[in-house]
């Protein structure tokens, strides 16, 4: 009781930091960001969106390391959700469950339309908001519905693994391609002066093997979660 | 007032996780500090009036974009570490019979 | 060659993918390759750099360097590099025989060989924190790699407590990207101070601290890493204690004593007095520890402790010894780890008590085992003394922090003494693996305790660039002093520890639970905050 009276006044302190130090928040900014960002973005890299231009082409190098994150996430959870025969309590919830008809009926009419949806908003990443991260988890959403509609489907998930690292190394070498042609590394192999839509075809291409390598990764972490490693 | 309130929803988060007995609630708790983190972040470039940058925009007032784009990372990188540390309590729960901290965290010094 | 930084961190990522891709015997080979070429590749952008000194910054994409990533190299990321690649192979040439064809342990480990190398060498906030999520991944996995119950509690206290760090640590970035415009390292070290009496910035310089305390394990927030060390495979709690915290310890180095420099928030005195804190707090518990690896666990924190020390204070000389100790505990701390596995391995057991007889059973092993305790405890003649006497430089006149170094160091020989009871008794007879690369790569490790220890000066005119004989091996008072310190040891030893008074079993036994690990990051972050805003 003591310690939770000490946390609420603890947390209370910070919170009076905080709200002092953001008590002039519009004077302190400094736009010398967003005015790079707003004048060059369209000419340098040819999109339009410029939160892709930025995690495309300014800062590829990041992109690069958060699909190595979920690489590395999908092979450490399959690893770890293999099972040996240490162990006491283990039981399987997968057989107890029947779906009700009314949902597999909706989810044969919405796996089409959301599978298309989620194409729809990998491929125009860089016209309209969206991308490869988000429309990868949008098409993940839609694989993961089969689930509901025939639960003894399984796939095979050290396939998924195999076809996921292949689909990094892509990436790196796509990321990597710049070199010759511009020398400089992980930016648009299509040089600074080319038009806007043949600088597309780097956004686009990097966007759907992003969009693909995103899917995947959680369509393998899902099925290693529902399996539990059988 | 925006800020604050994503400040309030970080540090709900930290109160939870200083009190939480159970793991499955720290493994939740960290979810909201990380929801609230990304709230914050998307706070500190948005003004009145600022439009989306989209676009061409040159000439035009936009939003900041580069803190959009550090979060899209983030929420990645979020997701994986709530998948593999709910595999661990998985695992945990198969080796150990219990989720609370503390039964896990007893056993042989 | 301008691309030697990227290639650093790519090289060991496409060997650890081929590793796996390719399940083949013969396709772990190419791991040795790899790091016969990142040493190749080291030595020849040393060279380079010396003659083209443009060469240490690389932006990629070639936008303006104020709003993309680059990777820069100083003489600090160098000599880190150099360790880790060094640290690296040793690890190799031990693990090779028993994991040979556990191409998933071998892929983690390489990856985060990369991972390492691309965070010594960046110079984006951003970028730092990705590489740091990435390396608390891969570690949680390691630890949890054989599936033990102990180990996955250990994993899951670990990456929790860690990435509530992180996320502290990205709060402080947004801070300062809403101040400065810009989240380049070296743009900010040289112009921190325009805007640095900011309360935003002062509130950015408290979290960012906070998130690195987690992982660098500084009192009170050290808990999750006798839990972690403990339980993990040998080559593992080597990696942990020789490299990991010291990747957090490179980031308290940039970002509190080269970005915030200009900034004059005068904190070192606070510095100085939590890193004692810390070593006493880690021998106080290393004392009565009756595990073989939780020893050397609460011994690494100690450690930790001089080494905060000697990077926090204001002169040169003890700047160095702070530095040359990282590189030197990285050395013995990893022989000692090393050792006691094979020593585990063949004793088949974890205690203290059980074990004896190590002389006579496993000679070269115990040899190897008293060249690691002489060089942590500070004897002359070895490197952890050169080290130590330039940490102590800067506090010669003051008699408080003298004898804070004292009781330090006093209690590293006591709990060594207690440690080589191993080695006393008949011999016995013990499992042996015949491993020749695991014999090899330990007395590489020893041979470079030594060599370090009596060769010190032209290594310090080579690696740090600064005159080292201030310390003498000769001086007829440091042997003194040594040899005062075991003495003092051996009563401490025979009359207090070896009787197990109730105290010791107590303090033995108090575990800190998760709960209370967050209650002391709240209170660990309202006191610093109290010393910058109200001082």
């Amino acid at each position: 009781m003591i310690k939770r009276i000490s946390l609420v006044f603890l947390l209370g302190f910070i919170l009076y930091l905080f709200s002092t130090s953001i008590e002039n928040l519009a004077d302190i900014y400094n736009s010398a960001g967003k005015d790079f960002f707003r004048d060059n973005g369209f000419y340098d890299t040819g999109s339009m969106n410029l939160v892709t231009a930025i995690y495309l082409d300014y800062r590829l190098f990041d992109s690069l390391f958060e699909a190595g994150i979920l690489l590395i996430a999908v092979s450490g959870v399959m690893w770890i959700s293999q099972h040996n025969t240490l162990e006491k309590n283990a039981t399987f919830m997968l057989d107890k469950q029947k779906t009700p008809e009314l949902f597999i009926t909706f989810s044969r009419l919405l796996y089409p339309v959301m599978l298309l949806f989620g194409m729809y908003v990998i491929i125009n990443g860089h016209l309209s908001p969206g991308g490869g991260f988000q429309g990868g988890a949008i098409v993940a959403t839609a694989i993961l519905i089969l689930y509901y509609i025939d639960i003894s489907k399984s796939i095979d998930v050290n396939k998924i693994l195999t076809i996921e690292k292949f689909l990094f190394i892509l990436l790196l070498s796509i990321a990597f391609l710049s070199l010759i042609t511009r020398n400089e590394v992980f930016t648009n192999f299509i040089p600074v002066d080319g038009s806007a839509g043949m600088k597309s075809i780097f956004l686009i291409l990097l966007n759907i093997v992003i969009g693909a390598k995103v899917a995947l990764g959680l369509i393998a972490i899902f099925t290693a979660f529902l399996k539990e490693g059988r | 007032m925006n800020p604050i309130l994503s400040f309030i929803v970080i540090l709900i988060g930290v109160y939870g996780l200083a009190t939480s007995k159970n793991i499955i609630k720290s493994v939740f708790c960290v979810t909201i500090i990380e929801a609230g983190t990304i709230l914050l972040f998307l706070n500190f470039g948005v003004y009145e009036g600022g439009l989306i940058p989209i676009l061409n925009a040159i000439g035009i007032e936009i939003v900041d974009p580069l803190p959009q784009a550090l979060m899209i990372t983030t929420i990645v990188i979020g997701s994986t570490i709530t998948s593999l540390a709910l595999m661990l309590c998985i695992k945990i729960f198969h080796h150990y019979g219990s989720i609370e901290w503390k039964v896990v965290l007893k056993g042989d010094k | 060659m301008f691309l030697a930084p990227v290639l650093f961190v790519f090289i060991p990522i496409i060997a650890s993918l081929v590793v796996y891709l390719f399940k083949h015997k013969l396709a772990s080979y190419i791991l040795f390759a790899a790091q016969i070429a990142l040493f190749v590749l080291f030595a020849l952008y040393i060279q380079a750099l010396e003659t083209n000194p443009e060469l240490s910054l690389i932006v990629f994409g070639g936008w303006d360097e104020m709003f993309a990533i680059s990777f820069y190299n100083d003489r600090l990321s160098l000599i880190f590099i150099g360790l880790t690649i060094f640290m690296w192979t040793i690890l190799m040439m031990y693990t090779f025989k028993t994991n040979q064809r556990e191409n998933k342990f071998l892929f983690f480990l390489m990856f985060l060989q990369g991972i390492f190398l691309g965070l010594i060498q960046t110079n984006d906030l951003f970028n730092l924190f990705v590489f740091l999520e990435l390396m608390t991944v891969l570690i949680t996995i390691l630890i949890s790699y054989k599936k033990t119950g102990p180990s996955f509690r250990a994993g899951i206290y670990y990456l929790l407590l860690n990435t509530v760090g992180a996320m502290f640590f990205l709060i402080g970035i947004i801070m300062i990207y809403y101040v400065y415009g810009t989240i380049n390292i070296q743009y900010l070290i040289q112009n921190i101070d325009l805007h640095s009496d900011e309360n935003l910035i002062k509130l950015a310089f408290v979290m960012m601290m906070s998130g690195i305390s987690i992982k660098a394990a500084f009192f009170p927030l050290f808990t999750w890493l006798p839990k972690a060390h403990g339980v993990a495979q040998t080559s593992i709690s080597a990696l942990l204690s020789g490299l990991a915290v010291k990747g957090a310890l490179y980031m308290f180095i940039r970002i509190y004593l080269e970005m915030f420099s200009k900034a004059n928030y005068n904190m070192s005195e606070f510095f100085f007095y939590l890193g004692a804190t810390t070593a006493i707090v880690g021998v106080t518990f290393a004392l009565t520890q009756k595990d073989l690896k939780q020893v050397l666990a609460y011994h690494t924190v100690s450690q930790i402790g001089i080494m905060v020390m000697g990077v926090s204070s204001v002169s040169d000389l003890s700047y160095v010894g702070g530095l040359m100790h990282i590189m030197n505990h990285a050395l013995f701390k990893s022989l000692l780890f090393l050792g006691a596995g094979l020593v585990i391995y063949g004793y088949q057991t974890k205690k203290i008590y059980e074990i004896r007889g190590v002389f006579k059973s496993m000679p070269w092993t115990s040899i190897l085992l008293i060249i690691g305790m002489l060089s942590i405890s500070g004897a002359p003649l070895f490197n952890g003394f050169v080290s130590k006497t330039l940490v102590k430089y800067d506090f010669k006149g003051d008699l408080l922090k003298m004898v804070l170094f004292t009781i330090i160091n006093i209690g590293t020989v006591t709990s060594f003494i207690k440690f080589s009871q191993i080695l006393y008794g008949p011999k016995v007879d013990v499992m042996k693996r015949k491993d020749a690369l695991q014999i090899l790569s330990m007395t590489i490790l020893g041979i470079g305790c030594i060599a370090i220890g009596i060769f010190y000066i032209p290594f310090g005119e080579f690696v740090f660039g600064k005159d080292l004989s201030y310390v003498k091996i000769f001086d007829i008072r440091q042997w003194i002093d040594y040899i005062t310190y075991v003495m003092a040891g051996m009563i401490l030893y025979r009359y207090v520890i070896q009787r197990d008074f109730k105290p010791l079993r107590l303090i033995r036994e108090w575990t800190i639970t998760f709960e209370n690990a967050n209650y002391m990051f709240i209170l660990y972050m309202v006191f610093i905050s109290f010393f910058m805003f109200f001082r």
